[in-house]
């Protein structure tokens, strides 16, 4: 250990720890997916055919297609966001916005909304006779079937990626070293432009990565609008293989490499914009947060808050209590129509609604700990290591991001269902726990990543001086500086694991339902309204709890716990 | 460190409320039917079945991964095309229940025997304003320009079935006047049923019945309409994998499924239970045009069928 340290910078231990864990939870599924890549028969322990079909996968003409349409809908949805997320991030950050807590709360929503719910809210909201044509006689019908529907709808749902990160980071920077600009001159305009937003690179540029990475395998919104109009995407070309028969799990396989592909290109990207550049701001100095008022700007900015709040959380909200409150469907927004019996129905546990909503939770709350746990010594030592071995933690740890989670599962069936294993997750809970970590880690360790790199050096080596530990320092210093950042990206993930769908449907134990599950059930059977009160129960709880969380640590740990103000 | 702790102990008692199966079960939809037979031949044998719930698709998916170390024993599918896959690939036990005795003979065979029946019509909204539809090609009329939605071919087996048959009857006319009405390929079949019941659309060409039969029990304004000049119906084959080292429990299950109190359970989801004893409420493979399927033809050129389907639709 003691040698191991001192060849890797003082960080062994803890790169250790996290190398060998990112090796299980993710390395383990991916060298099966690049297995089964290579080898057709694998799945029944057979290393027969080699490499026999990747001339058919990739001699097929749809390829390109696929390819193309995937890249359109990544980079249109980074536009997206970044258009909605960063003007409001800016001011989020460096101005006192009118009711701005109830502006995060508003925007912590979308999180909550499984996407494939939200896009089926918006259908049900905009289609011809949807909600909006009973309640105002028209409809957007056409918008929303088309490619830019598609790229607002996702970038209405992913925004809050942008706007939490890039609010942070400036709120980190401070307005200290714009003033320092405006001292020797520089107008307000300028200062911003050359000095907080270059400063608030680390935060725009992790959060714009993942909004690309989770556009491009996000796949309930190209399922469910993209059919319509015949527009396919990797992802559901990559679900077609797998759930159309005949099964083909090497094309799923070699069309998922392709996707991972491209994210590493995205990542490449963003680690040259990021490399030979200094970001510390966090330098020991007491950081003044005071905001500045907005002036007779406060109620544009207000609406323009109000206008993104209504778009992104209210009307998918709205349309899943309405279709959740509606006793038929074809009954419509008609008085006579509404009751409560769906919730009756959810809450007297009808198909066993209150165990998936229980085992969902435990899980969200597991995977939570574990990749934040996770994600937070990846990223220490990743920003504050110096072994040979931090780009392929790197690599690793943001692999799943561009990994589709029906491929995940894939990958996880086959590396861990191996007869010749002595012990195995498989059928257990833990299945579902290791799926949705290999899934979600790539979060914390972005935000911890894009925290840490604002941490200058010296607080750490004035630690070493006084004999503290890698992992004294790690927790006594490190951790705390960080903790707000990777505080909001556990919530993020517990909600994301509380919601999975497309792993869970495929992983899940026998026996065990999750949230997803029940409520993708219950789609299948047609029962849409309880689908739907499923959904808003599960959306109020994931947003409560964390809620619950912040204002009790908030209370116990006072000033000293600075998340989410 | 002692966040891992904490999320091992709470692993654990996850872990806890799965104990070890007795049987396992790998069934295709409905959800509420699978839980209830497992449920009823618990209590009949003490024996516990745990169940996987999914689309046909996802648990061949599944299957296929488990490959190498299986674990289903018991498995229903939603489409009979499953049973003379897995028997081909030699992957079934042989087995002919005692209750399957009033089950007709194209509904069994000595590796495979149905569950129940669904059958393919037009789900149709009476309150979408357009006149009630008797035949396929009456979706293709102006009344029902850009009112119509198609499952997908590619995800059901039932439609695709349907797509061969009525090519084979008739070509690909009555699939281009749908393309020229307006119609779409609309996912699997709650996709396309969906907009019909919210009224965006007015009716499904090819839905599974019994889905739109139990919402029509619900409240829906939805009927289903079983065209003269005839239909494909989708037998749900069950099977016992020959890998299943419970091939006892097994064996009574698929006795269970196929005893009367089974057999109702089938006909309460409004699927037609496989015994021609039971008794249901909707119209039975007797009241329908069933159109031939050959199925070994059928499915061999599937590819090029489900490419020239979807020339025709422009999906």
């Amino acid at each position: 250990m003691r040698a191991a340290a001192a060849r890797t910078g003082g960080h062994g231990p803890i790169g250790w720890v996290a190398g060998v864990s990112l090796a299980v939870i993710v390395a383990v599924p991916f060298v099966f997916i690049v297995l089964q890549a290579i080898f057709p028969e694998l799945g029944r322990g057979s290393l027969a055919a080699p490499l026999q079909h990747l001339p058919k996968t990739l001699g097929d003409p749809a390829l390109l297609r696929l390819a193309g349409n995937t890249l359109i809908i990544g980079l249109g949805v980074v536009a997206g966001c970044t258009l909605i997320g960063v003007p409001l991030a800016v001011v989020r950050a460096l101005f006192k916005v009118p009711c701005a807590l109830a502006w995060d709360v508003a925007f912590l929503v979308p999180f909550m909304i499984p996407p494939y719910i939200a896009t089926l809210g918006w259908i049900m909201t905009m289609q011809p006779r949807g909600y909006l044509q009973q309640l105002t006689g028209f409809n957007l019908g056409p918008l929303l079937f088309s490619v830019p529907g598609m790229i607002l709808i996702m970038s209405l749902n992913l925004f809050p990626v942008v706007y939490f990160a890039v609010s942070r980071t400036i709120e980190a920077v401070g307005t200290r070293y714009a003033d320092v600009g405006r001292v020797f001159g520089a107008r307000p305009g300028r200062a911003f432009f050359r000095i907080t937003l270059p400063l608030a690179t680390p935060g725009l540029a992790a959060s714009l990565l993942l909004v690309f990475a989770l556009a491009i395998e996000e796949y309930g919104t190209p399922a469910a609008l993209g059919t319509r109009f015949g527009f396919e995407v990797l992802v559901t070309g990559i679900e077609n293989r797998i759930s159309d028969w005949p099964i083909d799990l090497p094309g799923a396989a070699i069309l998922s490499l392709l996707l991972v592909a491209l994210s590493l290109v995205a990542f490449l990207i963003q680690r040259r914009i990021l490399s030979s550049r200094n970001f510390d701001t966090v330098g020991g100095k007491p950081q003044a947060k005071d905001k500045r008022p907005l002036g007779a700007w406060a109620l544009p900015v207000g609406l323009a808050f109000a206008l993104v709040a209504l778009l992104a959380t209210g009307v998918p909200l709205a349309a899943i209590l309405a279709t959740a409150l509606s006793k038929t469907i074809s009954g419509g927004l008609k008085p006579a129509n509404m009751g409560l019996q769906n919730f009756e129905e959810v809450l007297g546990n009808a198909g066993g609604a209150l165990q998936a909503l229980m085992n969902s939770l435990s899980l969200g709350i597991g995977t939570a700990l574990v990749a934040g746990a996770l994600g937070a010594l990846t990223a220490y030592a990743v920003v504050k290591g110096s072994g040979r071995g931090r780009p392929v933690l790197d690599v690793l740890a943001m692999l799943p991001s561009a990994l589709p989670g029906v491929v995940v599962a894939v990958g996880m069936i086959l590396a861990w269902n191996q007869p010749a294993l002595p012990f195995t997750p498989y059928n257990t809970a833990f299945i579902l726990l290791l799926a949705y970590c290999c899934i979600l880690l790539p979060q914390p360790v972005r935000y911890a990543t894009a925290a840490f790199q604002q941490i200058g050096d010296n607080l750490e080596a004035a630690a070493r001086v006084a004999g503290a530990g890698p992992f004294t320092v790690f927790r006594r210093i490190m951790l705390p500086l960080i903790l707000p950042s990777l505080i909001t990206s556990m919530l993020l993930v517990f909600a994301v694991a509380s919601r999975e769908l497309v792993a869970s449907l495929l992983v899940a134990p026998v026996g065990m339902m999750t949230i997803a599950g029940f409520i993708w059930r219950q789609f299948e059977q047609g029962s849409v309204g309880l689908g739907m009160t499923m959904s808003f129960i599960a959306i109020v709880l994931t947003t409560l709890i964390p809620m619950l969380l912040i204002a009790a640590l908030r209370r116990f740990a006072g000033a000293r716990f600075t998340g989410l103000h | 460190m002692r966040a891992f702790s904490l999320a091992l102990a709470l692993g654990a008692s996850l872990l806890a409320t799965s104990a070890m199966a007795d049987i396992t079960v790998y069934s295709a939809g409905p959800g509420g039917l699978i839980d209830k037979l497992a449920k009823g031949y618990a209590d009949k044998t003490g024996v516990k079945v745990n169940v996987f719930q999914a689309t046909t698709g996802k648990i061949m998916a599944r299957i296929e991964s488990e490959a190498a170390n299986p674990v289903v024993d018991v498995l229903i599918s939603a489409s009979w095309d499953t049973a003379t896959d897995f028997a081909k690939r030699g992957w079934l036990a042989t087995y002919t229940s005692p209750n399957a005795a009033k089950v007709p003979d194209f509904l069994k065979n000595g590796t495979a025997v149905a569950q129940g029946i669904s059958a393919l019509g037009i789900a149709w909204n009476p309150a979408s304003g357009t006149p009630k539809p008797a035949e396929w090609a009456d979706l293709t009329k102006p009344a029902f320009e850009d009112l119509v939605t198609i499952p997908d071919p590619a995800q059901s087996g039932a439609s695709f079935e349907l797509v061969a048959a009525l090519q084979a009857k008739d070509g690909w006319e009555l699939f281009k006047g749908l393309a020229a009405n307006g119609a779409i390929v609309a996912g699997a079949n709650a996709e396309a049923l969906n907009p019909v019941m919210q009224g965006a659309k007015a009716a499904v060409f090819g839905a599974v019945d019994y889905i739109s039969l139990a919402a029509k029990a619900k409240g829906e304004s939805i009927d289903v309409i079983f065209p003269a000049s005839g239909t494909v119906i989708a037998p749900r084959p069950m099977m016992i994998l020959n890998w299943s080292k419970q091939q006892d429990e097994a064996k009574k299950f698929i006795d269970y499924v196929l005893s009367d109190e089974g057999q109702k359970a089938v006909a309460a989801t409004y699927l037609m239970p496989a015994r021609t004893d039971i008794a249901a409420n909707r119209p039975l493979i007797s009241d329908l045009k069933i159109l031939p399927v050959d199925a070994a033809a059928v499915y061999g050129k599937r590819d090029a069928t489900l490419a020239e389907f979807g020339k025709v639709v422009g999906k």
